[in-house]
């Protein structure tokens, strides 16, 4: 589903008397997110992004602007009403619930349409079909078994999840006692017998039960009416139902082993996981995550956040992520939205973003280590930082430089040495380099110059390159370097 | 990641979302439509249990303002001719038959001095369970946590006896004796050290170091540092005390038999608001009892709305703690 | 490193210990003895040894008078009102309601934004008022000329006067606890709502959780420890129940006539206690036979609540 953001406001009113100034936390954003993106909403703290996300999930109320959900305006919306999913920064998770029971959750609050249908024809079938490979069956309970003893919950969750059917299925399965008999096949054959029996009479019963109505009823236990379609019906959802769309959310962010747990005893990347899954489970229209890796540790994040992309790569639902960590936006968005203080500052794929900031602080904000800001100034449609000229304008291009004072940005692989130079046309700068660290295949040299904004120079070359302390004269990847306004701070286009 | 055998999304149901269901607009409106009606309803029933809540003390005050023929037809409101006139009758009769300086200036006595003496004890043993370390300590503790299970009524029936067999009850006691009855068994409360104790335990231990660093003894750091960090907790500890001693009947009744020393909730129950019958019969006069409510309960009333936050925090903070 | 620094400790604590040694301590033993003694005389201290008739005089097994087979069945009596099943009724009466009142009024006061404090206010203020002095208002009302049946047009009725029913006095004695329960519970609950982490009504909210269901599902298992909190504690008040029945009924231990039907177990021990120093032993038995009571209660609770309280 397409999600637009038009010129979505919210203010805070001030409070004169505790000397509160009103603030716009989010100011006139418009935002496109295309049918199963996944966009990230990045920024600094207080930029407005989580204020953003609440908007959509409806549980703040935008002072102005519109939000559509496909065609669908949903600004005034009641959140319940969205069909949302909602990851918190810290789970939420309800601690007095097991993993199941929380993932279950939502689902009790929701209806289905569904064709009518005995869902007892279709159970019998299942187990009938089940029986015919008793072996199988046996196998998943005794590979459940933990310490040669077989648990009855753990053996029910491996049919469960073998088969793909609900716990009260497996449970039903688990009772024939097929592990313990002697003859297996003669046991299951029995059992398969009773089965068809009983589908036997249950598909007579509904048929004549069906028939006052002149309805019919297919093989697979659906109704018919008189014209043979089938008849939608508006419910709740059954036991079986939920369960098995709760080990369906849990098998694809892979808690299953969990689901008897309380959220206490997991560990925050599996907690993490519960929360996605209850997010999940009840198919929304929309996923929103709010810094949903930020209380994890280093390590944990990086395989969480490929997870995230995976699980959202797999159910292809439109999900809006909201983070403070670049690097963690542009590892797994197909779009990002970059914001300072409520303004949207730029948006477009990362590597789009990453290779063409409209600006200064998109700019400083995007990659690691930071780029490198020197302070300069144009003068004759040349650009220079301290005495050098690092840019002219090409005599035939016709382009008028406005001259004063300005910010150049340049990417740490923005430096080439000046044994790799090879064209005496790019432009040099002078820096002093001070110290020197190794890092495999790379070099990253700190480096200092008068008009430099800030501690270090970062520079990353190739580490076959032989540098030297002291000062050296560096070429200029021109596609590495932005010249932004020394006022607007906007970027100032270079041809 | 593990390669996978069955696909990952197996269940295909309708799921309704509901906005996804119906028009938007319309559930709009029904939403809006639902969300007044059940804020009407919460508010409605909230104010109907406050009505009732508060329905004694307006009544009381009511009532205190009727002449007793009104009174006792029912009535909620007082006759509204000559009203002055029965509020006036009303309190003086009242007045003059229940002495409420003596018995308030009682009331304060005790109170006031079993809260002062409280909070120094208090504040002296929650400082050494607190800070100090000396052999038993965790078992002394458990002892005195243990004693906040047992009903009063064990140590009041020997207490009693005790404070008899010395001589302090009886109709004749003076002021001391019966004073001291009143306040002694009650300088000594667990639940108070306890309250202390653990709001003591939360002040980094650092602060100590550092006092100690600087040469503070412990008497003084106990004074000048850790209980202005814990005045909230001895505020909340004045205001239970004081509430308290103002509430405690049995006790002070059991004690006092000189009626010069009743305290203001004896009194009440105590004292013979009636009117001679022409026939020779005593007649309850309930507006005067009223009056006498009033005079009981309208101080404490506006002590309340007075310090109504101190109070409401201090015994929220109490019982979660407790 | 901190040393030991014995006496002085000990020097901090002698008020608090001098104290309960008097006051606390000694009273506890000696009133456990002094259930056990025959014959106790309070004034004197004489006694004629050890014995168990105390608590069977107490609990209606031991006769008052064996000649004559008169019992003491004011403690204990199966047949009519006494002061063990009075107080048992009290407690398992007033205990449910009002916690059920509280939580109700607080989860819907939690409810709400404009007028909260206001009402929270309200719903406090019978705890700072005085419970003998508001217990004389609510006899007034309750008095057959009384407000109560002027609303509900019922003149004549005899709620809690001389003469009036048993049933009709428990009654109006049971709404009195009641509403001098409820604000102390319903500060205690609100207190344990604002604690409640708001993001979890928030996802609630968005899985479409209905009101009755998020107050049920979400709300009352996250308040569980406050819930058994209020729940031991008001057990344990219910039990020594004694200054509500003295507000309203004045000292009058008997509505409808010769059983005092009015008793309670604290009321019982108090009347042994002020009859005269050859009875105190009664008392004694009847102090003990409370606190075991008030134990056996706590630890049938704790144990449930090990199931029930589960985070």
């Amino acid at each position: 589903m397409e999600i637009r953001l038009i010129g979505l406001t919210k203010e805070f009113p001030g409070d004169p008397k505790k000397d509160i100034k009103p603030t716009t936390a989010v100011d006139h954003i418009n935002i496109t997110v295309k049918d199963g993106e996944l966009i990230g909403l990045l920024g600094p703290s207080g930029c407005g992004k989580s204020t953003t996300l609440y908007m959509l999930a409806g549980l703040k109320e935008p002072t102005s602007g519109e939000i559509f959900f496909d065609d669908q305006d949903v600004t005034h919306l009641a959140p319940e009403k969205r069909g949302i999913g909602l990851v918190f920064q810290n789970y939420a998770l309800y601690p007095h619930m097991t993993v199941y029971k929380n993932v279950a959750f939502p689902l009790t609050n929701l209806k289905v349409n569904e064709p009518m249908k005995n869902a007892n024809i279709l159970k019998y079938q299942k187990i009938i079909e089940i029986l015919k490979e008793p072996q199988k069956l046996v196998d998943a309970i005794t590979s459940s078994a933990y310490e040669n003893k077989i648990n009855k919950n753990f053996a029910i969750d491996s049919i469960a999840n073998q088969y793909q059917v609900s716990k009260y299925v497996a449970s039903e399965l688990f009772k024939l006692n097929l592990h313990v008999s002697e003859d297996v096949l003669l046991k299951a054959n029995e059992a398969s017998a009773i089965y068809t029996e009983k589908l036997d009479k249950e598909i007579e019963k509904t048929k004549s039960k069906l028939a006052k109505k002149g309805w019919s009823i297919t093989e697979k236990g659906l109704y018919l009416d008189r014209d043979g379609n089938l008849i939608p019906k508006i419910r709740r959802l059954s036991k079986d139902e939920i369960d098995a769309l709760v080990r369906e959310a849990a098998r694809l962010v892979q808690i299953e082993d969990y689901l008897g747990r309380k959220p206490s005893e997991l560990s925050g990347g599996q907690q993490q996981r519960v929360a996605i899954a209850r997010a999940l489970v009840k198919k929304p229209r929309v996923l929103l995550l709010d810094e949903p890796l930020s209380n994890l540790d280093a390590r944990l994040r990086l395989q969480t956040r490929e997870e995230i992309r995976r699980i959202q790569k797999e159910t292809g639902i439109t999900t809006v992520f909201v983070t403070h960590d670049q690097e963690e936006a542009m590892s797994i968005c197909d779009d990002i939205v970059v914001m300072k203080l409520g303004v949207e500052m730029q948006m477009g794929h990362p590597q789009e973003v990453y290779k063409d900031p409209h600006n200064l602080f998109v700019a400083k904000f995007l990659g690691t280590p930071p780029i490198n800001v020197f302070e300069g100034y144009i003068k004759d449609n040349k650009v220079y930082i301290g005495d050098e000229v690092i840019y002219r304008t090409p005599s035939k291009v016709d382009q008028q430089l406005k001259d004063g004072k300005v910010y150049v940005g340049i990417r740490p692989e923005g430096f080439i040495s000046s044994e790799e130079l090879t064209s005496t046309r790019t432009p040099r700068l002078t820096l002093n380099i001070d110290h020197l660290v190794t890092m495999g295949r790379d070099v990253s040299l700190e480096a200092s110059h008068p008009c430099f904004k800030g501690d270090e120079i970062k520079i990353i070359i190739d580490s076959d390159l032989d540098v030297k302390l002291g000062k050296a004269k560096f070429g200029i990847k021109p596609n590495k370097m932005f010249v932004f306004d020394g006022e607007t701070e906007e970027r100032i286009y270079l041809k | 990641m593990l390669a996978r055998k069955t696909p990952l999304i197996t269940t295909k149901l309708n799921l309704i979302v509901p906005g996804k269901a119906k028009d938007v607009r319309t559930t709009q409106q029904k939403d809006n439509t639902l969300h007044i009606l059940s804020l009407i309803l919460i508010y409605a029933i909230l104010i109907f249990a406050a009505i009732i809540v508060i329905f004694p003390f307006v009544y009381m005050i009511l009532a205190s303002f009727m002449k007793e023929s009104v009174l006792t037809t029912g009535a909620f409101l007082p006759e509204t001719n000559n009203l002055w006139e029965d509020i006036t009758y009303n309190y003086t009769s009242t007045l003059e038959r229940f002495s409420y300086l003596k018995y308030i200036g009682n009331t304060l006595v005790v109170g006031i001095t079993t809260t002062l003496l409280c909070i120094i004890v208090t504040i002296l043993s929650a400082f050494a369970f607190a800070r100090l370390k000396f052999r038993g300590r965790d078992f002394l503790f458990t002892i005195f946590l243990g004693t906040m299970m047992i009903p009063g009524e064990m140590m009041v029936i020997t207490n009693y006896l005790t404070l008899t067999n010395l001589g302090l009850i009886s109709p004749n006691q003076n002021a001391i004796e019966a004073y001291s009855s009143m306040v002694l068994p009650f300088i000594a409360s667990v639940f108070y050290i306890y309250l202390l104790r653990q709001n003591f335990m939360q002040i980094p231990n650092e602060l100590y170091l550092a006092a100690k660093v600087d040469g503070k003894s412990d008497w003084s750091y106990l004074w000048k540092v850790m209980v202005p960090l814990a005045a909230p907790t001895l505020i909340t500890v004045c205001i239970l005390s004081l509430i308290g001693s103002w509430n405690a009947y049995v006790w002070p009744r059991q004690v006092t038999l000189n009626t010069n020393f009743w305290v203001i909730s004896v009194a009440v129950r105590g004292e013979a608001l009636t009117r001679l019958d022409p026939t020779g019969i005593r007649i309850p006069m309930s507006s005067w009892q009223m009056c006498a409510s009033v005079l009981t309960v309208v101080p404490l009333l506006i002590l309340f709305i007075i310090f109504r936050k101190y109070i409401m925090s201090g015994t929220g903070r109490a019982g979660i703690k407790g | 490193m901190e040393k030991n620094n014995n006496w002085k400790a000990w020097l901090y604590l002698a008020p608090a210990l001098i104290l309960m040694g008097i006051f606390t301590f000694f009273p506890l033993i000696n009133t456990f003895i002094v259930s056990f003694l025959k014959d106790y005389n309070s004034a004197t201290g004489a006694n004629s040894g050890f014995t168990f008739e105390n608590y069977g005089r107490v609990l209606g097994i031991t006769p008052v008078d064996a000649e004559l087979g008169i019992y003491d069945n004011n403690f204990l009596s199966f047949t009519g009102p006494s002061a063990l099943t009075n107080t048992l009724l009290i407690t398992f009466v007033t205990v449910p309601i009002s916690v059920i009142i509280a939580l109700a009024i607080s989860i819907l006061l939690n409810n709400i934004k404009v007028c909260r404090k206001f009402l929270q206010t309200v719903f406090f203020m019978p705890y700072v008022t005085n419970i003998i002095a508001v217990g004389m208002v609510f006899s007034v009302m309750f008095s057959s000329t009384g407000i109560i049946n002027r609303i509900f047009g019922i003149d004549g009725t005899n709620w809690i006067g001389v003469g009036a029913s048993w049933g009709k006095s428990m009654f109006v004695l049971c709404i009195y606890v009641i509403w001098n329960a409820l604000p102390y519970k319903i500060l205690i609950f609100s207190s344990g709502l604002q604690g409640i982490d708001k993001q979890y009504y928030e996802a609630a909210k968005i899985d479409s959780t209905p009101r009755f269901k998020v107050a049920t599902k979400i709300t009352i298992p996250l308040l569980s420890p406050q819930i058994l909190y209020i729940t031991i504690t008001s057990f344990i008040s219910a039990f020594k129940e004694y200054n509500a029945i003295i507000g309203l009924f004045n000292r009058n231990y008997t509505t409808s006539g010769n059983v005092p039907d009015l008793y309670t177990v604290v009321y019982y021990i108090y009347d042994m206690l002020n009859s005269g120093t050859s009875m105190v032993q009664f008392a004694c038995a009847g102090a003990v036979v409370l606190f075991v009571i008030i134990m056996l209660f706590t630890l049938i609770q704790m144990q449930i609540s090990k199931r029930k309280v589960v985070y």
